[in-house]
C-alpha cells in the first residue's frame, strides 16, 4: 500500500503540532520518522492511522483519499510505546480481538493467532494475561496483535524504548526481518537515530513540525542537505568550525586562525564560490591524530566509550574539535595533540540560509 | 558482607547500652523524674488555659449567644478533666523514659520505674498538699464521727470547738432524720458530701427521749486518709512500671478501641433490644425489671399481612428494593458515561460543567425540595411517563436520588476513566473497534472496580435514603424502610423501641453483607478513584 501526505498540517487551537509535510511512503517500503522530542512524528503517525482529523492537507492510502476513513476501515496494525495491551484479557484474547472485530470465524481465530505467536515466539503464553509477562514479551503480544490482521500498514511509534538495549537490538532485527518477509508498508517512529539509519530504507527528518528532509540512511548521512540534519545525525554529532574557503594555485583551502587544510576541488569549488565564512562540518570519526596534521589543540577532556575515546579538542576560545581516538594512544586531559582532517569527506554550509553548498 | 553488617549493628547498640550502664541510678531516676515533670507543666499550662479561657467566653456572651452554657462547662470539664489526668501522666512519662534501658536491662528500667515512681508520686501529692486538691481537697464535714445503731445513727465523738459542738451536739445524741427526712448513715453521710460550705443542716436529733431540730453549719475540713495516700503510692508505682513494660505497639489499637467502643455499644444495644422485652441500659429485663425476658416477639412485623393504609414489611423492602436498584442502575449508567465524555473529549462548557458539579455536589439537598416537588408534580401530569416518574411514585423518588448522586458518581468515573492510557483507546479503534465497542469491551472493564465500588455506593445510599423518600411520598404506597420505621416513632402514642430496633437490624442487614464482601471495592472509592486500573 502507497502512502502519500501532501500538505499535512494539524494544530491544536494554537499548538502547531505538524507543519506542511509531503511525503510519499512506497508499496513495502519501510520509513523511519526521526527527529527531537515534540517535533510531531506521533501526530503524524496518528493522523495516518485515523485518530486524529488532519487539520489540513490530504492523506492517500494508494489512491484512495482517507482524510474521513475512520480507523477501523484503514486496515492498519499500530504498536504503541507502551504496547497499549488490554490487561483484562489473556494473550489470545488479545492477539484474536481485531480478527474477532472483523468476524472471522473462531476456528480461524484460533490457527491465526497461534501461526503469529509461535512465530513471535509467545505460543505458549496464549493463556497469561499481560500483567503475567515481561516487558519483552508483552512487546511481541503488541508486534502480533499488529501483525494478525494482516495489515496493509504497520505504525510503530517508538516500540522499542521501554526495552534494555540488548533486547533492543535482538528486536529491532526481528521487526525488519518481518516486516520485509511480509512485505507490509511500515512508518516507525522514534528518536533513537541508530534504530532509523539501520533498519529503515528511507529515514524522514523532521523538526518543529516541517520535514527537514526525507532521504535514504547513507544520504542523511554522507550528504545532509541541511545543518540541521547534519547535526542531528550521526553520533557523536558532527563537528562545526567557520573558515573561509580559497583557491592557491588551482588548489582550494579551508582556512581559519590555527587552520589551513588542501579541500578536494569537487567540494572546495562551490564553496569557494559561495565566498566569505562558510560552516565546515567533518565527523569525528573523519578526525585522525597525525603527527604532521594541519591543526594543534589542547585536550580538554577524555570519554572513554569503550571502542574508542572521545576527545574534546579545544583548537582556541571559540573553536573545538570532537575526536575519535584509539584507546591505545593514551591521551589524557591536557596533552596538546596535533590532528588532521579527512577533507574528501568535508560538508560546507551557507551560515544564513543553513543549508547545504554541496548538495541540493 | 553479612557478618560485617551485623557486627555493626551489634556496636551500635552497645554504644548506647554503654552509655545507660556508665549512668549512675541517680542520673536515670533524674531523667525519668524530669521528663514527669515536664509531662505536669504541660498539662498545668493546659489547665491554665483553659481557667483562663472559662471567663472570657462567660464576658462575651453577645459573640457567642445561646452557645455560652456549652462552651463555659465544656472549658471547666476540660480543666478539671486534665487536672485529674496530670498524675497519671506524669506516672506513664517517667516510666516511657526507661524504656531504651529496658532494651538491655528490663530489671534495672523497673528498678529505676519503681524509685522515679516513688519519688514522682512525693512531689504531685506536695504539689496537691500545697493546693489542696486530690486526696488533701476540703471535704464537707460536721466535725464528729457517728456509727448506726438499730435506732438511729449514734454520734460517737465530737471535735471540741468543732461545728458539731458549737451547734450543741453531745456524745451519744441519736440522728434519726435530716429535717423531716428519716435516714440512716448512708444518707447522712451522702447529704453530707452534697452539701455546700457554710450550708446549714437541720438534723433531728433524740436525746433523753426527746426529739429536737439541731442546724449543724456545714465546714471544709481536710482529712488525710492512709488509705488514699498509699493507694495513690502504689497506683503510681504501677503505672511507671507499667509504661516500662508497655508493648509500643498496642498504642494504636487501644487508642482505636476506645474510640470504637461508644459505636458498638450503639449496634450491641441494637442487637439486644431487638430480642428483649426491655432492656435496661445494656441488659435485657423482662416486665418486672428482672433479668431476663428474652423474646422473638419484636421480629413479628416479618409475618404481619399487610393492609392498604398499612403494608406489610414486605411491600416496603420491595419498594426500597426497587428505588436502590433503580438508582444503583442509573447512577451507574449516566455517571460511567458522562465520566467518560469529560474525560475523553473537548467540548465547549466542559471545564464550567466541572465546576457546576463540583458546586452541585456540596448544594445542600434540603433547599431544593420545594422546587423538585413543583417539578416531580408537573412531571406526573406527562401521559405514561408520568405514570412511572411522577409525584408518589418509585420511579420519581429514585430519579430524584439519581440527581443528587451524580455529581459525586461523575466526578469519580472521570478520575477513573483518567487513569487509562489514552493509547489503550486508540489501539481498540485501530484493532477495529467502533467507540461505543471501545468504551464497552475495553474501558469498562478496566474501571471495573470503581463501577462496583460506585454500585454499591449507590445502593447503600438509596436503601437508607430517608429525606427524599419521606417528602415526596404520600402515606405508605411508596415508603421506603428508613421512612416506615420513621412512621412507627408516633408523638401521640408510645413507641415500641424495641421493636424499631429489630426493623433497625433488618434494614442494616443486607448493608452489613454487602460491606463484609465489598469492602476491597468500597476502599477504591474513598481512595479518590487513584487506583482506577489494577
Ligand atoms: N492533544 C494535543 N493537544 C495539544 N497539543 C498537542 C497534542 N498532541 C500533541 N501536541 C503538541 O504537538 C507537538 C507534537 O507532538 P507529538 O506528540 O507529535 O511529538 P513527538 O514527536 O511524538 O514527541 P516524542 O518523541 O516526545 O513522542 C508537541 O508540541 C505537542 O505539545
Ligand atoms: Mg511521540
Amino acid at each position: 500500500m502507497r502512502i502519500m501526505l501532501e500538505n499535512l498540517t494539524k494544530r491544536f487551537g494554537t499548538v502547531v503540532g505538524v507543519d506542511d509535510i509531503t511525503l510519499a511512503v512506497e508499496d513495502g517500503e519501510f520509513v523511519a520518522f526521526l527527529g527531537p522530542s515534540g517535533c510531531g512524528k506521533t501526530t503524524t503517525l496518528l493522523m495516518v492511522a485515523g485518530i486524529y482529523k488532519p487539520t489540513a492537507g490530504i492523506i492517500r492510502f494508494g489512491e484512495r483519499v482517507v482524510n474521513q476513513v475512520p480507523p477501523k476501515d484503514r486496515n492498519i496494525g499500530m504498536v504503541f510505546q507502551s504496547y497499549a495491551l488490554y490487561p483484562h484479557m489473556t494473550v489470545f484474547g488479545n492477539m484474536s480481538y481485531p480478527l474477532k472485530l472483523k468476524k472471522v470465524s473462531k476456528e480461524e481465530q484460533m490457527l491465526r493467532v497461534q501461526e503469529v505467536a509461535d512465530k513471535m515466539g509467545i505460543g505458549d503464553l496464549l493463556d497469561r494475561r499481560p500483567g503475567q509477562l515481561s516487558g519483552g514479551q508483552q512487546q511481541r503480544v503488541a508486534l502480533g496483535r499488529a501483525l494478525v490482521k494482516q495489515p496493509d500498514v504497520l505504525l510503530f511509534d517508538e516500540p522499542l524504548s521501554n526495552l534494555d538495549a540488548r533486547l533492543r537490538l535482538s528486536m529491532r532485527g526481528e521487526i525488519k526481518h518481518l516486516q520485509k518477509e511480509l512485505g507490509i508498508t511500515a512508518i516507525y517512529v522514534t528518536h533513537d537515530q541508530v534504530e532509523a539509519l539501520t533498519m529503515a530504507d528511507r529515514i524522514a527528518v523532521m523538526n518543529r513540525g516541517r520535514l527537514e528532509a526525507f532521504d535514504a540512511p547513507d544520504d542523511l548521512y554522507d550528504r545532509p542537505k541541511t545543518l540541521f540534519i547534519a547535526g542531528f545525525v550521526g553520533n557523536p554529532p558532527m563537528n562545526f568550525l567557520e573558515v573561509e574557503v580559497c583557491q592557491e594555485n588551482g588548489a582550494f583551502y579551508a582556512v581559519n586562525q590555527g587552520l589551513r587544510a588542501q579541500v578536494p576541488p569537487e567540494r572546495g569549488e562551490p564553496a569557494a564560490r559561495r565566498g566569505g565564512r562558510v560552516i565546515l562540518g567533518v565527523r569525528p570519526e573523519d578526525v585522525t591524530l597525525a603527527d604532521a596534521g594541519e591543526v594543534r589543540g589542547s585536550v580538554f577532556l577524555v570519554e572513554p566509550l569503550g571502542r574508542d575515546d572521545l576527545l574534546d579538542v579545544h583548537l582556541d576560545a571559540a573553536n573545538r574539535l570532537n575526536v575519535l581516538a584509539d584507546p591505545a594512544a593514551h591521551i589524557r586531559a591536557g596533552d596538546t595533540v596535533t590532528l588532521s582532517l579527512n577533507m574528501q569527506r568535508a560538508q560546507f554550509f551557507d551560515p544564513q540560509t543553513e543549508q547545504s553548498l554541496l548538495w541540493r | 558482607m553479612a557478618a560485617s553488617a551485623h557486627t555493626s549493628q551489634m556496636r551500635s547498640l552497645n554504644v548506647e547500652e554503654l552509655e545507660y550502664q556508665r549512668a549512675a541510678t541517680g542520673e536515670l531516676v533524674g531523667q525519668a523524674v524530669f521528663s514527669a515533670l515536664l509531662v505536669l507543666l504541660f498539662f498545668q499550662l493546659g489547665v491554665i488555659l483553659f481557667k483562663v479561657l472559662e471567663p472570657l467566653i462567660r464576658s462575651a456572651p453577645g459573640v457567642l449567644g445561646s452557645g455560652l452554657k456549652v462552651e463555659e462547662t465544656l472549658t471547666r470539664a476540660i480543666a478539671s478533666a486534665l487536672t485529674l489526668l496530670a498524675p497519671f501522666a506524669a506516672y506513664g512519662a517517667c516510666g516511657a523514659r526507661l524504656r531504651g534501658l529496658a532494651a538491655f536491662d528490663r530489671r534495672r528500667a523497673l528498678r529505676v520505674a519503681l524509685l522515679a515512681g516513688a519519688v514522682v508520686y512525693a512531689i504531685t501529692a506536695m504539689g496537691q498538699w500545697v493546693f489542696q486538691v486530690g486526696p488533701f481537697a476540703e471535704k464537707p464535714s460536721l466535725e464528729m464521727s457517728f456509727e448506726q445503731t438499730a435506732d438511729g445513727v449514734l454520734i460517737t465523738g465530737i471535735v471540741a470547738g468543732g461545728t458539731a459542738d458549737k451547734a450543741g451536739l453531745k456524745v451519744g445524741d441519736l440522728i434519726i432524720a435530716i429535717g423531716r427526712a428519716p435516714t440512716d448513715l448512708a444518707g447522712l453521710k451522702e447529704k453530707i458530701a452534697l452539701s455546700a460550705f457554710e450550708s446549714k443542716i437541720g438534723l433531728r436529733i433524740a436525746r433523753d427521749g426527746e426529739e429536737e431540730l439541731v442546724p449543724v453549719e456545714v465546714v471544709p475540713v481536710v482529712e488525710i486518709g492512709l488509705a488514699p495516700l498509699v493507694g495513690g503510692l502504689l497506683l503510681a508505682l504501677f503505672i511507671a512500671v507499667a509504661a516500662v513494660v508497655w508493648p509500643g505497639g498496642l498504642t494504636p489499637y487501644v487508642l482505636m478501641i476506645l474510640i470504637m467502643v461508644p459505636l458498638l455499644i450503639g449496634y450491641l444495644w441494637l442487637v439486644v433490644a431487638s430480642f428483649s422485652y426491655r432492656t435496661e441500659g445494656l441488659l435485657p429485663v423482662n416486665a418486672a425489671g428482672e433479668f431476663g425476658g428474652f423474646t422473638l416477639g419484636n421480629w413479628e412485623f416479618l409475618t404481619r399481612a399487610g393492609t392498604s393504609s398499612n403494608p406489610s414489611i414486605w411491600t416496603i423492602t420491595l419498594n426500597t428494593l426497587v428505588i436502590a436498584s433503580l438508582m444503583m442502575v442509573l447512577v451507574l449508567l449516566v455517571s460511567s458515561m458522562a465520566g467518560y465524555a469529560l474525560s475523553r473529549m473537548n467540548f465547549p462548557g466542559r471545564r464550567s460543567f466541572l465546576s457546576l458539579t463540583l458546586i452541585l455536589h456540596g448544594f445542600p439537598a434540603v433547599t431544593l425540595l420545594i422546587a423538585i416537588f413543583f417539578v416531580l408534580r408537573n412531571v406526573g401530569k406527562v401521559p405514561i411517563v408520568g405514570d412511572y416518574f411522577g409525584f408518589n411514585t418509585r420511579g420519581g423518588i429514585a430519579l430524584v436520588m439519581v440527581a443528587f448522586e451524580l455529581p459525586l458518581g461523575v466526578w469519580l468515573m472521570k478520575g477513573f476513566f483518567d487513569n487509562i492510557p489514552w493509547d489503550m483507546e486508540r489501539s481498540a479503534l485501530i484493532d477495529g473497534a467502533s467507540r461505543w465497542r471501545t468504551f464497552w469491551q475495553i474501558l469498562l472493564p478496566q474501571i471495573r472496580p470503581g463501577i462496583l465500588a460506585l454500585g454499591i455506593f449507590a445502593f447503600i445510599s438509596g436503601w437508607g435514603a430517608y429525606l427524599i423518600p419521606q417528602t415526596y411520598s404520600i402515606g405508605t404506597k411508596t415508603a421506603t424502610l428508613a421512612v416506615f420505621i420513621s412512621q412507627r416513632t408516633s408523638e401521640t402514642a408510645p413507641t415500641n423501641w424495641n421493636e424499631l430496633a429489630a426493623i433497625g437490624l433488618y434494614q442494616m442487614l443486607p448493608v452489613f453483607i454487602i460491606f463484609v464482601f465489598a469492602q476491597e471495592y468500597l476502599l477504591n472509592i474513598y481512595a479518590g478513584g487513584t487506583k482506577g486500573s489494577s
